[in-house]
């Protein structure tokens, strides 16, 4: 076997640095036509990750500009997983070595104009995704608040959340209900340690931090399904490691129609209809909740100072209960009441030690006599 | 003390030892068997995660398992790995008879040793820490964590710190001043441009995250309140120090990897690295901008456009020295005749997989995705792709590389590749799939999902790739235990390699060169070996020495004695739950030992 010359190997840099021109003239275009096409198509893309929190199939304006920016970028960058793939296969096939032939090959060191080219193409690959991501973080980071906008606060409790509104003189925990179409500004702050709150299908996380107040402001999205009174629901999750229940940490957006989200805004601190036995006793026993719940409505909303568990009010119209995890029913709210830890390791709210009678009483009591319609 | 006059075998001769090679081995076998603990951790949390609401570990235990797995990968695996390469490689390349401070060097390796079975004695008592390997403020407060379980790992930190900075501030030391006459930086092997650069930067970060250990320690021992909002402290305060430290600890673990891959991969395509100067430079350029860039840990905390959008660009700036060190690889094996043993397999391997995990590194580089993505599996596969199918590759090609040097046998070759082609395959299937969870917005670090979130699919299919890569692990440990056993005898030179330590016989002697070599070349072996036209040269007949006239230090047991003491200076801190008079009287012990073997140290003879 011949040895190659050096002339040859270097006769073949320079086929390889004109491929390597070629290739990423290619690559710009292509990306340049990629970004042209974005700005024009339909943002849903589903593509068999139509899960409740898929992060590629956002409904508002602020999450349809990150896709935008990720469809870009993973364009330029599966461009250049192939530039790098390819010829990388190509040369462990044709210079593995020959069996029996033991002569060095030609001891190139380096070719500056190759050199070169690879530190000024990807300058230039990065700038397309550069542009588009200082677009997207002006745009929607220190947004001037809108006077229109619906005003919550929401602040992160281990482990659930709470949303305030100022306005409205509601408080809640778990659902985060809005009108649809419209501005709304979330105040996002923590009563204990670090939380992130995220509704992927809203958009990105906003860090929930204690001693601090990240400002969150986006349009929600159209009603979906404006027949269905009880809104749209998209499901979110706590994104910061939070403590032991941390992955039990779930909330989630409710979008309704403008005449919806009034009905909910009037409904919600209506006090409870108590109406059976059962409900009365519950309605008695739930004096042993009032130290750390407040129900709107009854006695429990005059004793002063800070609650340190959810506001339970409207509770029986909530889908789930203990942030999330359980469905909202007799039995669930029945194993909650009787050990919390056992469905939320660590949860803060002790184990009342209730009799089966008192935990049916307060199951009634509070599962039907807040239901709400709306 | 002259060469050969002190006992050679035994366990005393390994705790006095102070013979960088010994301590470079005494690295390497701790990390791999922290490794084996560490992977014990995945492969719980993986078959937890196998199926929805599964019950097998409690929430406890799997943040336990989350915070263990990170923090030994790091700080008890690939870091002193590396820290074995750079101990007994780094003499040898540069052509030294030893480290600048051979006993600096005994006492770092026991401080570490020290500090991992610490950070490790948490599982025995049921005290995992259970906070993240980040461990943020305020979690890590006593109010929120209240056992002793975050204390193990802020002194696991603190301990294996000290020993991580003493070992830096040695190698700096060593490869600027005891370099063999005639070999100027640029003469230098690049592995060891990328260890010189690795301990700048832990010169550099390391006191970052040690001051932040100690705010935190007086935060939880005396109520300082650093952290503590409700007494005026400041929690994003953490996030910033720790991110200071933690992003150039990244190219801390990814920069001596790169460097075993620029020598694999010229050894074996029989070629110079391609573009030496530039990978030097490149390596300078990825450890200063390393420093520029750790706000993009924390885009999602409002830090604000104009912070997201500067700290945005720097990262992206960081992808060009990246990607100028994969095509000089690519060029490295252009033209070369490529033989694929498996070192050489892992390296190739090293390029494929760190390129894949950089790309999706610089989609994080955008704030505008990094919010979506943040926190979420996505991130978890990417950072794998570069730390595991990166980082990980690259140090068990480092090994199949440098084993016959070390122990004077080759690995087996067809048990290396089966290990090779599972772990491919297994890391692969483990972590590709995470991509598609990440998308599918499963957040990291929860010890359960839903079913009804269409996760189910895919974590199915990562436990089967994590059993497959622990099937490779336990055919790595086959493979070691059956070379050493029966393995072909390696000689001096197995891979016909271009650069000094394979001039000494394998293993090599205690005091490494006879003759202190001059160098003229850049792979100065390969030079001595070989014509400019690729013609076999005469080697000249070896000078005969005296070695016995060679000087040695003299082996110490005070590092092991003043490493203990600072073990307990550090563990009294954290046993205040056992009454005061325990915990001072614990740390003024601890103290008083590392006084005393101080100043017995200092009257040792040379």
């Amino acid at each position: 076997m011949m040895r190659k010359s050096g002339i040859a190997t270097l006769c073949s840099m320079r086929r390889a640095a004109s491929a390597a021109l070629g290739m990423s003239a290619w690559l710009i275009s292509a990306v340049a036509w990629a970004q042209k096409s974005f700005d024009e198509m339909p943002y849903r893309i589903d593509g068999g990750f139509n899960s409740p929190m898929t992060t590629i199939s956002g409904l508002t304006e602020w999450s349809r500009d990150i896709n935008h920016v990720y469809l870009i970028t993973t364009v330029i960058v599966t461009g250049i997983f192939f530039a790098v793939a390819i010829p990388l296969i190509y040369t462990l096939y044709r210079f593995r070595a020959k069996e029996g032939d033991d002569t060095p090959p030609s001891q190139v060191h380096g070719n500056v104009v190759l050199e070169f080219l690879w530190t000024v193409i990807p300058v230039v690959l990065l700038i397309f995704i550069a542009v588009p991501t200082w677009k997207y973080i002006f745009k929607h980071e220190g947004t001037p608040v809108r006077k229109d906008a619906v005003k919550v606060h929401v602040i992160g409790h281990q482990w659930w959340w709470e949303f305030q509104y100022p306005d409205y003189g509601i408080k809640t925990a778990f659902e985060l209900h809005l009108p649809e179409n419209t501005p709304v500004e979330l105040t996002i702050t923590s009563a204990d340690v670090s939380h992130a709150f995220w509704i992927p299908k809203f958009g990105g996380k906003t860090s929930a931090i204690n001693g601090n107040i990240n400002r969150l402001a986006f349009t929600t999205p159209v009603a979906a399904q404006p027949e269905v009174t009880g809104g749209d629901y998209y499901q979110g999750q706590c994104a910061e490691l939070c403590g032991s229940s941390h992955a039990l940490m779930r909330h989630v957006g409710v979008v309704h129609t403008k005449e919806g989200f009034e009905r909910w805004v009037k409904a919600h601190n209506a006090p409870p209809k108590v109406e059976t036995a059962s409900q009365r006793e519950g309605e008695q026993n739930f004096a042993k909740c009032v130290a750390c719940h407040v129900i709107s409505g009854t006695p429990s909303a005059d004793i002063p100072g800070d609650k340190i568990g959810p506001n339970l009010s409207n509770f029986g119209s909530r889908s789930h209960l203990a942030a999330g995890t359980r469905k909202n029913t007799d039995e669930n709210l029945a194993i909650w009441l009787r050990n919390p830890a056992e469905l939320k390791p660590g949860a803060l709210m002790p184990n009342l030690g209730l009799t089966d009678q008192e935990i049916a009483s307060l199951s009634a009591y509070l599962r039907q006599s807040t239901y709400k319609t709306y | 003390m002259s060469a050969h006059a002190h006992p050679k075998t035994g366990i005393w001769s390994w705790i006095t030892t102070v013979d960088h090679k010994r301590i470079g081995i005494m690295y390497a076998v701790s990390a791999l068997a922290f490794l084996v603990i560490a992977g014990i951790d995945a492969l719980l949390m993986r078959t937890q995660l196998a199926m929805p609401n599964n019950g097998i570990i409690s929430a406890e235990t799997y943040n336990g398992l989350v915070t263990m797995h990170g923090t030994s990968m790091i700080f008890l695996f690939i870091m002193p790995l590396s820290a074995g390469f750079f101990n007994y490689f780094t003499p040898l390349m540069i052509g030294a008879p030893d480290v600048a401070f051979p006993r600096l060097n005994a006492l770092s390796f026991w401080i570490f040793l020290f500090g991992g079975l610490l950070l490790n004695s948490s599982y025995l008592i049921g005290q995992m820490p259970n906070v993240g390997w980040f461990a943020y403020a305020n979690l890590t407060l006593k109010q929120y964590s209240p056992t002793i379980s975050v204390d193990f790992w802020v002194w696991g930190i603190q301990i294996l710190g000290l020993a991580s900075l003493i070992a830096a501030i040695n190698f700096f030391t060593t490869i600027l001043n005891m370099r063999a006459p005639g070999m100027t930086l640029l003469k230098m092997p690049i592995f060891i441009w990328t260890t010189l650069v690795t301990q700048v930067l832990l010169i550099l970060a390391l006191p970052v995250i040690t001051v932040a250990c100690v705010m935190l320690t007086f935060d939880r021992a005396f109520g300082t309140g650093f952290f503590d909002p409700g007494a005026g402290g400041y929690v994003l305060m953490w996030e910033h120090l720790f991110w200071v430290f933690g992003h150039p600890e990244v190219y801390i673990l990814i920069l001596p990897a790169m460097g075993i891959v620029s020598e694999i991969l010229a050894t074996f395509s029989r070629k110079p690295l391609f573009g030496y100067t530039v990978m030097v430079y490149s390596s300078c350029a990825i450890g200063f901008l390393g420093f520029a860039v750790w706000a993009h840990h924390m885009f999602t905390v409002g830090m604000g456009p104009w912070a997201n959008a500067l700290f945005s660009a720097a990262t992206m700036l960081i992808a060009i020295p990246t990607g100028v060190k994969i095509f000089n690889w690519i060029s490295t094996l252009w033209g070369g005749k490529i033989r694929f043993t498996t070192a050489a397999m892992y390296a190739i391997s090293f390029v494929a997989m760190f390129t894949f995990g950089g790309l999706s590194g610089i989609m994080h580089s955008s704030p505008a995705i990094d919010t979506q993505h943040h926190d979420t599996y996505f991130v978890v596969a990417h950072f794998h792709y570069v730390l595991y199918g990166g980082a990980v590759m690259a140090l068990f090609g480092g090994i199949y590389y440098w084993f016959p040097k070390v122990t004077g046998k080759l690995m087996n070759e067809t048990l290396g590749k089966i290990q090779f082609w599972l772990y491919m395959v297994g890391f692969n299937l483990t972590f590709f799939p995470m991509h598609f969870l990440g998308l599918q917005g499963m957040p990291r670090r929860i010890y359960t999902y839903a079913p009804d979130q269409g996760w189910n699919l895919w974590n199915v299919v990562c436990t089967m790739g994590a059993y497959l890569t622990a099937l490779g692990a336990l055919l790595f440990a086959i493979n070691v235990i059956w070379s050493l056993w029966k393995g072909e005898v390696a000689g001096n030179d197995p891979w016909d390699a271009r650069t000094l330590e394979w001039t000494l016989p394998s293993p090599p002697l205690e005091h490494n060169f006879d003759v202190i070599p001059t160098v003229t070349h850049l792979d100065e072996w390969w030079h001595r070996k070989y014509s400019e036209d690729g013609k076999r040269k005469q080697l000249p007949p070896a000078p005969k020495v005296d070695v016995s006239k060679i000087h040695l230090p003299n082996p110490s047991y005070w590092p092991i004695v003043l490493a203990f003491g600072i073990l307990l200076l550090g563990t009294g801190f954290f046993l205040p739950s056992f009454g005061n008079m325990v915990a001072i009287g614990t740390s003024v012990t601890g103290f008083l030992i590392v006084l005393g073997s101080t100043f017995a140290w200092s009257f040792e003879k040379p």
